[in-house]
Protein backbone atom coordinates (compact mmCIF):
# COMPACT_ATOMS: atom_id res chain seq x y z
CA UNK A 1 0.00 0.00 0.00
CA UNK A 2 2.90 2.63 0.88
CA UNK A 3 4.86 1.26 -2.22
CA UNK A 4 2.05 1.74 -4.14
CA UNK A 5 1.08 5.27 -2.83
CA UNK A 6 4.86 5.98 -3.44
CA UNK A 7 5.16 5.53 -6.83
CA UNK A 8 1.67 6.45 -7.93
CA UNK A 9 0.37 10.46 -7.29
CA UNK A 10 -2.81 9.55 -6.34
CA UNK A 11 -3.95 13.53 -6.53
CA UNK A 12 -2.80 13.44 -10.29
CA UNK A 13 -4.75 10.59 -11.45
CA UNK A 14 -8.02 11.93 -9.77
CA UNK A 15 -7.53 14.62 -11.21
CA UNK A 16 -7.06 12.79 -14.22
CA UNK A 17 -10.00 10.65 -13.45
CA UNK A 18 -12.64 13.88 -12.69
CA UNK A 19 -11.57 16.23 -15.30
CA UNK A 20 -11.05 14.29 -18.09
CA UNK A 21 -15.14 12.73 -17.22
CA UNK A 22 -16.75 15.98 -16.58
CA UNK A 23 -15.59 17.03 -19.47
CA UNK A 24 -15.93 14.11 -21.54
CA UNK A 25 -19.40 13.42 -21.00
CA UNK A 26 -20.28 17.11 -19.75
CA UNK A 27 -19.55 18.33 -23.31
CA UNK A 28 -21.03 15.21 -25.11
CA UNK A 29 -24.58 15.52 -22.95
CA UNK A 30 -24.77 19.53 -23.18
CA UNK A 31 -23.44 19.60 -26.69
CA UNK A 32 -26.68 16.53 -27.30
CA UNK A 33 -28.77 19.03 -25.42
CA UNK A 34 -27.71 21.66 -28.08
CA UNK A 35 -28.79 19.69 -30.87
CA UNK A 36 -32.11 18.97 -29.54
CA UNK A 37 -32.70 22.55 -29.36
CA UNK A 38 -31.78 23.57 -32.23
CA UNK A 39 -33.65 20.68 -34.26
CA UNK A 40 -37.28 21.31 -32.29
CA UNK A 41 -36.85 24.67 -32.76
CA UNK A 42 -36.77 24.69 -36.42
CA UNK A 43 -39.25 21.91 -36.38
CA UNK A 44 -41.49 24.12 -33.70
CA UNK A 45 -40.91 27.38 -35.55
CA UNK A 46 -42.21 25.89 -39.19
CA UNK A 47 -45.19 24.31 -37.06
CA UNK A 48 -45.72 28.06 -36.19
CA UNK A 49 -45.62 27.61 -32.87
CA UNK A 50 -43.35 30.63 -31.83
CA UNK A 51 -43.52 30.20 -27.97
CA UNK A 52 -42.10 26.60 -28.10
CA UNK A 53 -39.63 27.54 -30.60
CA UNK A 54 -38.15 30.42 -28.89
CA UNK A 55 -37.88 27.94 -25.68
CA UNK A 56 -35.84 25.48 -28.01
CA UNK A 57 -33.91 28.41 -29.14
CA UNK A 58 -33.10 29.57 -25.72
CA UNK A 59 -32.13 26.21 -25.05
CA UNK A 60 -29.44 25.75 -27.84
CA UNK A 61 -28.45 28.69 -27.15
CA UNK A 62 -27.37 28.25 -23.66
CA UNK A 63 -25.96 24.87 -24.41
CA UNK A 64 -23.81 26.01 -26.69
CA UNK A 65 -22.59 28.93 -24.74
CA UNK A 66 -21.66 26.37 -21.88
CA UNK A 67 -19.61 23.91 -24.44
CA UNK A 68 -17.54 26.94 -25.82
CA UNK A 69 -17.12 28.41 -22.26
CA UNK A 70 -15.77 24.91 -20.85
CA UNK A 71 -13.39 24.43 -23.86
CA UNK A 72 -11.85 28.36 -23.51
CA UNK A 73 -12.05 27.72 -19.88
CA UNK A 74 -9.94 24.09 -19.94
CA UNK A 75 -7.48 25.36 -22.58
CA UNK A 76 -7.17 28.75 -20.21
CA UNK A 77 -6.52 26.73 -17.29
CA UNK A 78 -3.78 24.23 -19.13
CA UNK A 79 -2.39 27.64 -20.26
CA UNK A 80 -1.88 28.99 -17.60
CA UNK A 81 -1.09 26.61 -14.78
CA UNK B 1 31.00 14.70 -23.25
CA UNK B 2 30.10 17.58 -25.43
CA UNK B 3 30.22 17.28 -29.33
CA UNK B 4 28.56 19.94 -31.74
CA UNK B 5 28.26 17.35 -34.86
CA UNK B 6 25.96 14.31 -32.33
CA UNK B 7 23.47 17.42 -30.92
CA UNK B 8 23.08 18.32 -34.29
CA UNK B 9 22.92 14.73 -35.24
CA UNK B 10 20.34 13.75 -32.17
CA UNK B 11 18.09 16.91 -32.80
CA UNK B 12 17.81 16.45 -36.60
CA UNK B 13 16.70 12.40 -35.30
CA UNK B 14 14.45 13.85 -32.31
CA UNK B 15 12.82 16.23 -35.02
CA UNK B 16 12.98 13.28 -37.70
CA UNK B 17 10.60 11.49 -34.92
CA UNK B 18 8.23 13.95 -34.23
CA UNK B 19 7.76 14.02 -37.99
CA UNK B 20 6.47 10.35 -37.94
CA UNK B 21 4.81 10.82 -35.16
CA UNK B 22 2.80 13.62 -36.52
CA UNK B 23 2.33 11.55 -39.96
CA UNK B 24 1.59 7.84 -38.04
CA UNK B 25 -1.00 9.67 -35.68
CA UNK B 26 -2.97 11.73 -38.55
CA UNK B 27 -5.20 8.84 -38.42
CA UNK B 28 -6.42 9.04 -34.64
CA UNK B 29 -6.94 12.99 -35.47
CA UNK B 30 -8.88 12.88 -38.73
CA UNK B 31 -10.74 9.63 -39.11
CA UNK B 32 -13.66 10.01 -37.33
CA UNK B 33 -14.16 13.62 -39.13
CA UNK B 34 -13.32 12.07 -42.19
CA UNK B 35 -15.41 9.01 -42.20
CA UNK B 36 -18.85 10.58 -40.98
CA UNK B 37 -18.54 13.02 -43.69
CA UNK B 38 -18.07 15.90 -40.77
CA UNK B 39 -15.44 17.50 -42.91
CA UNK B 40 -13.50 17.29 -46.70
CA UNK B 41 -10.59 15.51 -45.76
CA UNK B 42 -8.14 18.20 -46.85
CA UNK B 43 -10.07 20.73 -44.98
CA UNK B 44 -9.65 18.00 -41.77
CA UNK B 45 -5.93 18.15 -42.63
CA UNK B 46 -4.93 21.54 -42.48
CA UNK B 47 -6.72 22.36 -39.96
CA UNK B 48 -5.20 18.92 -37.58
CA UNK B 49 -1.55 20.29 -39.09
CA UNK B 50 -2.60 23.65 -37.88
CA UNK B 51 -3.70 22.77 -34.08
CA UNK B 52 -1.05 20.71 -33.60
CA UNK B 53 0.99 23.09 -34.00
CA UNK B 54 -1.17 25.38 -32.09
CA UNK B 55 -1.34 22.65 -29.26
CA UNK B 56 2.28 22.23 -28.77
CA UNK B 57 2.88 25.28 -27.24
CA UNK B 58 -0.37 25.12 -24.87
CA UNK B 59 1.62 23.31 -21.68
CA UNK B 60 5.29 22.15 -20.86
CA UNK B 61 4.68 20.01 -17.93
CA UNK B 62 4.90 16.38 -20.19
CA UNK B 63 8.19 17.53 -21.56
CA UNK B 64 9.41 17.45 -18.11
CA UNK B 65 8.17 14.03 -17.17
CA UNK B 66 9.95 13.07 -20.03
CA UNK B 67 13.24 14.74 -19.20
CA UNK B 68 13.08 14.67 -15.25
CA UNK B 69 11.18 12.03 -14.54
CA UNK B 70 11.52 8.74 -16.05
CA UNK B 71 15.37 8.45 -16.35
CA UNK B 72 18.16 10.01 -14.32
CA UNK B 73 18.83 13.26 -16.32
CA UNK B 74 22.48 13.40 -14.47
CA UNK B 75 23.71 10.02 -16.14
CA UNK B 76 22.38 10.72 -19.61
CA UNK B 77 24.22 10.86 -22.58
CA UNK B 78 24.33 11.50 -26.62
CA UNK B 79 24.90 8.25 -27.57
CA UNK B 80 21.82 6.98 -25.39
CA UNK B 81 19.20 9.51 -26.42
CA UNK B 82 20.48 9.20 -29.86
CA UNK B 83 20.10 5.18 -29.25
CA UNK B 84 16.53 5.62 -27.91
CA UNK B 85 15.24 7.41 -30.89
CA UNK B 86 16.63 4.99 -33.33
CA UNK B 87 15.11 2.41 -30.68
CA UNK B 88 11.80 3.85 -31.13
CA UNK B 89 11.99 4.80 -34.88
CA UNK B 90 12.70 1.44 -36.14
CA UNK B 91 9.76 -0.15 -34.13
CA UNK B 92 7.49 2.18 -34.99
CA UNK B 93 8.49 1.70 -38.83
CA UNK B 94 8.44 -2.27 -38.47
CA UNK B 95 5.48 -1.95 -36.64
CA UNK B 96 4.14 0.37 -39.90
CA UNK B 97 5.20 -1.68 -42.24
CA UNK B 98 3.41 -5.11 -41.00
CA UNK B 99 0.61 -2.62 -40.00
CA UNK B 100 0.37 -3.40 -36.44
CA UNK B 101 -0.95 -0.61 -34.05
CA UNK B 102 1.35 0.73 -32.10
CA UNK B 103 2.18 3.91 -30.12
CA UNK B 104 5.13 6.56 -30.89
CA UNK B 105 5.08 7.78 -27.22
CA UNK B 106 5.74 4.40 -25.97
CA UNK B 107 8.00 3.37 -28.22
CA UNK B 108 10.14 6.74 -27.30
CA UNK B 109 10.22 5.57 -23.80
CA UNK B 110 11.01 2.51 -24.25
CA UNK B 111 13.59 3.11 -26.53
CA UNK B 112 15.29 5.93 -24.44
CA UNK B 113 14.78 3.52 -21.35
CA UNK B 114 15.74 0.59 -22.92
CA UNK B 115 19.40 2.57 -24.17
CA UNK B 116 19.74 3.68 -20.63
CA UNK B 117 19.74 0.87 -19.24
CA UNK B 118 22.33 -1.02 -21.74
CA UNK B 119 24.47 2.08 -21.17
CA UNK B 120 24.17 2.85 -17.10
CA UNK B 121 22.19 -0.06 -16.09
CA UNK B 122 19.05 -0.38 -13.93
CA UNK B 123 20.41 2.27 -11.14
CA UNK B 124 19.98 4.92 -14.05
CA UNK B 125 16.35 4.53 -14.87
CA UNK B 126 13.79 6.26 -12.09
CA UNK B 127 11.59 3.08 -12.23
CA UNK B 128 9.06 4.04 -9.62
CA UNK B 129 8.72 7.56 -12.67
CA UNK B 130 8.33 4.64 -15.42
CA UNK B 131 5.38 3.26 -13.47
CA UNK B 132 3.68 5.92 -11.86
CA UNK B 133 4.03 8.27 -14.81
CA UNK B 134 3.96 5.96 -18.23
CA UNK B 135 2.76 2.57 -17.39
CA UNK B 136 -0.19 2.95 -15.10
CA UNK B 137 -2.20 5.93 -17.04
CA UNK B 138 -0.82 3.99 -19.95
CA UNK B 139 -3.60 1.05 -18.78
CA UNK B 140 -6.22 3.06 -17.46
CA UNK B 141 -6.04 6.29 -20.38
CA UNK B 142 -7.76 3.63 -23.11
CA UNK B 143 -10.46 2.30 -20.46
CA UNK B 144 -10.86 5.90 -19.50
CA UNK B 145 -11.72 7.13 -22.89
CA UNK B 146 -14.01 3.99 -23.53
CA UNK B 147 -15.91 4.70 -20.42
CA UNK B 148 -16.36 8.42 -21.01
CA UNK B 149 -17.37 7.40 -24.53
CA UNK B 150 -19.81 4.71 -24.04
CA UNK B 151 -21.79 6.73 -21.19
CA UNK B 152 -21.76 10.25 -23.21
CA UNK B 153 -23.14 7.97 -26.70
CA UNK B 154 -25.50 5.98 -24.34
CA UNK B 155 -26.84 9.54 -22.71
CA UNK B 156 -26.81 11.20 -26.53
CA UNK B 157 -28.75 8.47 -27.87
CA UNK B 158 -31.54 8.81 -25.32
CA UNK B 159 -31.71 12.58 -25.74
CA UNK B 160 -31.51 12.56 -29.08
CA UNK B 161 -34.17 9.17 -29.61
CA UNK B 162 -36.91 11.26 -30.80
CA UNK B 163 -35.22 13.20 -33.56
CA UNK B 164 -35.25 13.18 -37.27
CA UNK B 165 -32.11 11.62 -37.93
CA UNK B 166 -30.95 13.77 -40.82
CA UNK B 167 -31.08 16.95 -38.76
CA UNK B 168 -29.81 15.65 -35.80
CA UNK B 169 -27.00 13.79 -37.71
CA UNK B 170 -26.51 17.37 -39.06
CA UNK B 171 -25.86 18.65 -36.00
CA UNK B 172 -23.70 16.33 -34.67
CA UNK B 173 -21.43 16.83 -37.91
CA UNK B 174 -20.92 20.40 -37.01
CA UNK B 175 -19.93 19.41 -33.46
CA UNK B 176 -17.17 17.48 -35.02
CA UNK B 177 -16.05 20.16 -36.35
CA UNK B 178 -15.26 21.51 -32.50
CA UNK B 179 -14.48 18.10 -31.11
CA UNK B 180 -11.90 17.52 -34.16
CA UNK B 181 -9.94 20.65 -33.62
CA UNK B 182 -9.54 20.07 -30.02
CA UNK B 183 -8.63 16.33 -30.46
CA UNK B 184 -6.04 18.11 -32.97
CA UNK B 185 -4.70 20.32 -30.17
CA UNK B 186 -4.88 17.90 -28.14
CA UNK B 187 -2.26 15.72 -30.16
CA UNK B 188 0.06 18.86 -30.10
CA UNK B 189 0.12 18.92 -26.85
CA UNK B 190 0.88 16.16 -25.57
CA UNK B 191 2.46 14.55 -28.29
CA UNK B 192 5.17 17.58 -29.54
CA UNK B 193 6.31 17.26 -25.89
CA UNK B 194 7.76 14.65 -25.79
CA UNK B 195 10.27 14.76 -28.26
CA UNK B 196 10.69 18.53 -26.84
CA UNK B 197 11.50 16.44 -23.60
CA UNK B 198 14.38 14.06 -25.38
CA UNK B 199 15.99 17.22 -26.91
CA UNK B 200 15.97 18.96 -23.64
CA UNK B 201 17.65 15.49 -22.26
CA UNK B 202 20.07 15.83 -24.82
CA UNK B 203 20.98 19.47 -24.60
CA UNK B 204 21.62 18.59 -20.83
CA UNK B 205 23.69 15.61 -21.70
CA UNK B 206 25.67 18.37 -23.81
CA UNK B 207 25.81 20.35 -21.32
CA UNK B 208 24.18 23.06 -22.87
CA UNK B 209 21.58 22.99 -19.89
CA UNK B 210 21.44 22.79 -16.57
CA UNK B 211 19.84 19.11 -14.85
CA UNK B 212 19.02 21.83 -12.07
CA UNK B 213 17.70 24.38 -13.87
CA UNK B 214 15.40 22.53 -16.32
CA UNK B 215 13.95 24.70 -18.71
CA UNK B 216 12.66 24.00 -22.65
CA UNK B 217 14.02 26.10 -24.84
CA UNK B 218 12.10 28.19 -27.01
CA UNK B 219 13.43 27.14 -30.41
CA UNK B 220 12.90 23.64 -29.28
CA UNK B 221 9.27 23.97 -28.74
CA UNK B 222 9.20 25.81 -31.90
CA UNK B 223 10.88 23.46 -33.93
CA UNK B 224 8.85 20.19 -32.28
CA UNK B 225 5.56 22.32 -33.08
CA UNK B 226 6.98 22.49 -37.14
CA UNK B 227 7.80 19.06 -37.27
CA UNK B 228 4.88 17.59 -35.73
CA UNK B 229 2.67 19.85 -37.77
CA UNK B 230 4.60 18.93 -40.95
CA UNK B 231 3.92 15.20 -40.62
CA UNK B 232 0.29 15.21 -39.77
CA UNK B 233 0.04 17.45 -42.79
CA UNK B 234 2.14 15.42 -44.94
CA UNK B 235 0.37 11.89 -43.24
CA UNK B 236 -2.92 12.95 -44.12
CA UNK B 237 -2.78 12.55 -47.56
CA UNK B 238 -2.03 8.60 -47.46
CA UNK B 239 -5.19 8.65 -44.82
CA UNK B 240 -7.39 10.34 -46.91
CA UNK B 241 -6.40 7.95 -49.86
CA UNK B 242 -6.84 4.84 -47.08
CA UNK B 243 -10.64 6.25 -46.15
CA UNK B 244 -11.19 7.58 -49.51
CA UNK B 245 -12.02 3.74 -50.24
CA UNK B 246 -12.56 2.36 -46.90
CA UNK B 247 -14.84 4.29 -44.45
CA UNK B 248 -15.55 3.35 -40.98
CA UNK B 249 -18.91 2.37 -39.91
CA UNK B 250 -19.60 4.78 -37.58
CA UNK B 251 -22.38 7.51 -37.20
CA UNK B 252 -21.93 11.36 -36.43
CA UNK B 253 -22.85 11.38 -32.99
CA UNK B 254 -20.39 8.45 -32.53
CA UNK B 255 -17.74 10.58 -33.95
CA UNK B 256 -18.31 13.69 -31.69
CA UNK B 257 -18.42 11.68 -28.67
CA UNK B 258 -15.41 9.29 -29.31
CA UNK B 259 -13.49 12.61 -30.72
CA UNK B 260 -14.55 14.51 -27.24
CA UNK B 261 -13.97 11.41 -25.02
CA UNK B 262 -10.32 11.45 -26.49
CA UNK B 263 -9.34 15.07 -26.36
CA UNK B 264 -11.04 15.53 -22.91
CA UNK B 265 -8.62 12.19 -21.65
CA UNK B 266 -5.23 13.62 -23.44
CA UNK B 267 -5.47 17.48 -22.46
CA UNK B 268 -6.39 16.75 -18.95
CA UNK B 269 -3.49 14.31 -19.12
CA UNK B 270 -1.44 16.66 -20.58
CA UNK B 271 -2.11 18.78 -17.58
CA UNK B 272 -0.98 16.83 -14.95
CA UNK B 273 2.14 16.04 -17.17
CA UNK B 274 0.94 12.27 -18.25
CA UNK B 275 2.76 11.41 -21.83
CA UNK B 276 -0.33 9.47 -23.07
CA UNK B 277 -0.81 7.78 -26.15
CA UNK B 278 -3.04 9.24 -28.72
CA UNK B 279 -3.24 6.04 -30.32
CA UNK B 280 -4.77 4.21 -27.25
CA UNK B 281 -6.72 6.67 -25.92
CA UNK B 282 -8.38 6.85 -29.58
CA UNK B 283 -9.09 3.20 -30.18
CA UNK B 284 -10.54 3.14 -26.36
CA UNK B 285 -13.10 6.26 -27.28
CA UNK B 286 -13.79 4.60 -30.88
CA UNK B 287 -14.45 1.50 -29.31
CA UNK B 288 -16.69 2.84 -26.15
CA UNK B 289 -18.72 4.79 -29.04
CA UNK B 290 -19.20 1.51 -30.88
CA UNK B 291 -20.39 -0.48 -27.36
CA UNK B 292 -22.68 2.26 -26.25
CA UNK B 293 -24.57 2.01 -29.34
CA UNK B 294 -24.31 -1.69 -29.21
CA UNK B 295 -22.05 -4.24 -27.93
CA UNK B 296 -21.59 -6.80 -30.78
CA UNK B 297 -20.67 -3.36 -33.03
CA UNK B 298 -17.26 -3.81 -31.78
CA UNK B 299 -14.64 -6.41 -33.43
CA UNK B 300 -13.38 -7.93 -30.02
CA UNK B 301 -10.89 -9.90 -31.63
CA UNK B 302 -9.60 -7.07 -33.17
CA UNK B 303 -9.46 -5.12 -29.96
CA UNK B 304 -7.54 -7.82 -28.63
CA UNK B 305 -4.59 -7.83 -31.01
CA UNK B 306 -4.03 -4.14 -30.57
CA UNK B 307 -4.07 -4.70 -26.63
CA UNK B 308 -1.13 -7.66 -27.17
CA UNK B 309 0.33 -4.67 -29.66
CA UNK B 310 0.13 -2.03 -26.86
CA UNK B 311 2.00 -4.49 -24.42
CA UNK B 312 4.81 -5.28 -26.65
CA UNK B 313 5.55 -1.86 -27.83
CA UNK B 314 7.57 -0.72 -24.40
CA UNK B 315 9.72 -3.88 -24.19
CA UNK B 316 10.34 -4.22 -27.90
CA UNK B 317 11.29 -0.84 -28.16
CA UNK B 318 13.71 -0.82 -25.11
CA UNK B 319 15.32 -3.81 -26.64
CA UNK B 320 15.69 -2.54 -29.85
CA UNK B 321 16.88 0.87 -28.09
CA UNK B 322 19.28 -0.77 -26.12
CA UNK B 323 20.65 -3.23 -29.17
CA UNK B 324 21.03 0.10 -31.12
CA UNK B 325 23.14 1.42 -27.92
CA UNK B 326 26.00 -1.73 -27.97
CA UNK B 327 26.00 -1.03 -31.43
CA UNK B 328 26.53 2.09 -31.26
CA UNK B 329 29.71 2.15 -28.70
CA UNK B 330 30.80 -1.31 -30.63
CA UNK B 331 31.35 0.54 -33.84
CA UNK B 332 33.43 3.51 -32.06
CA UNK B 333 33.12 5.96 -29.36
CA UNK B 334 32.05 9.63 -29.67
CA UNK B 335 30.79 10.76 -32.79
CA UNK B 336 31.84 8.12 -35.22
CA UNK B 337 29.22 5.13 -33.96
CA UNK B 338 26.19 7.52 -34.03
CA UNK B 339 27.07 8.47 -37.43
CA UNK B 340 27.71 5.18 -39.02
CA UNK B 341 24.44 3.75 -37.44
CA UNK B 342 22.42 7.20 -38.34
CA UNK B 343 23.65 6.18 -41.98
CA UNK B 344 22.24 2.52 -41.78
CA UNK B 345 19.51 3.63 -40.36
CA UNK B 346 18.24 5.89 -42.97
CA UNK B 347 19.61 3.17 -45.66
CA UNK B 348 16.95 0.64 -44.04
CA UNK B 349 14.15 3.30 -43.76
CA UNK B 350 14.70 4.30 -47.40
CA UNK B 351 14.65 0.76 -48.61
CA UNK B 352 11.72 -0.16 -46.31
CA UNK B 353 9.86 2.69 -47.75
CA UNK B 354 10.49 1.80 -51.27
CA UNK B 355 9.96 -1.61 -50.94
CA UNK B 356 6.26 -1.09 -49.37
CA UNK B 357 5.94 1.90 -52.40
CA UNK B 358 7.06 -1.09 -54.67
CA UNK B 359 4.31 -3.32 -53.07
CA UNK B 360 1.41 -0.93 -53.41
CA UNK B 361 1.83 -0.27 -57.03
CA UNK B 362 1.89 -3.76 -57.79
CA UNK B 363 -1.27 -4.67 -55.67
CA UNK B 364 -3.15 -1.84 -54.94
CA UNK B 365 -5.71 -3.47 -52.84
CA UNK B 366 -3.04 -3.10 -49.70
CA UNK B 367 -3.29 0.64 -49.59
CA UNK B 368 -7.19 0.26 -48.47
CA UNK B 369 -5.62 -2.56 -45.56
Amino acid sequence: MTLAATIIDAHALLQLLYASVIAGVGICVVYACAVVGVTRSNERRRAHDHRAATLYGALASVALAICVVAIVAGITIMATK
Amino acid sequence: MHSEPLIILVVATALAFDFTNGFHDTANVVATSISTRAVAPRVAVTIAAILNFVGAFISLKVAATIATGIVAAGAITLPVVFAGLIGASVWNLTTWYFGLPSSSSHALIGGVVGAMIAAKGTGAVQFAGLLGKVIVPAFISPILAFAIAGTAIAITYRLTARLRPGPAGRGFRHGQLFSGGMLALAHGTNDAQKTMGVITLALIANGNISAAHFAVPAWVVISAASAIALGTYAGGWRIIRTLGTRIIKMDAAQGFTAQTAGAAVVLAASHVGYPLSTTHVMAGGITGAGAGKRLSAVRWGMAGNMAIAWLLTLPAAAAVGAGTYAATTTIGNGTLGPFVIAAIALAAILSLMVRRARELTANPADAKQ
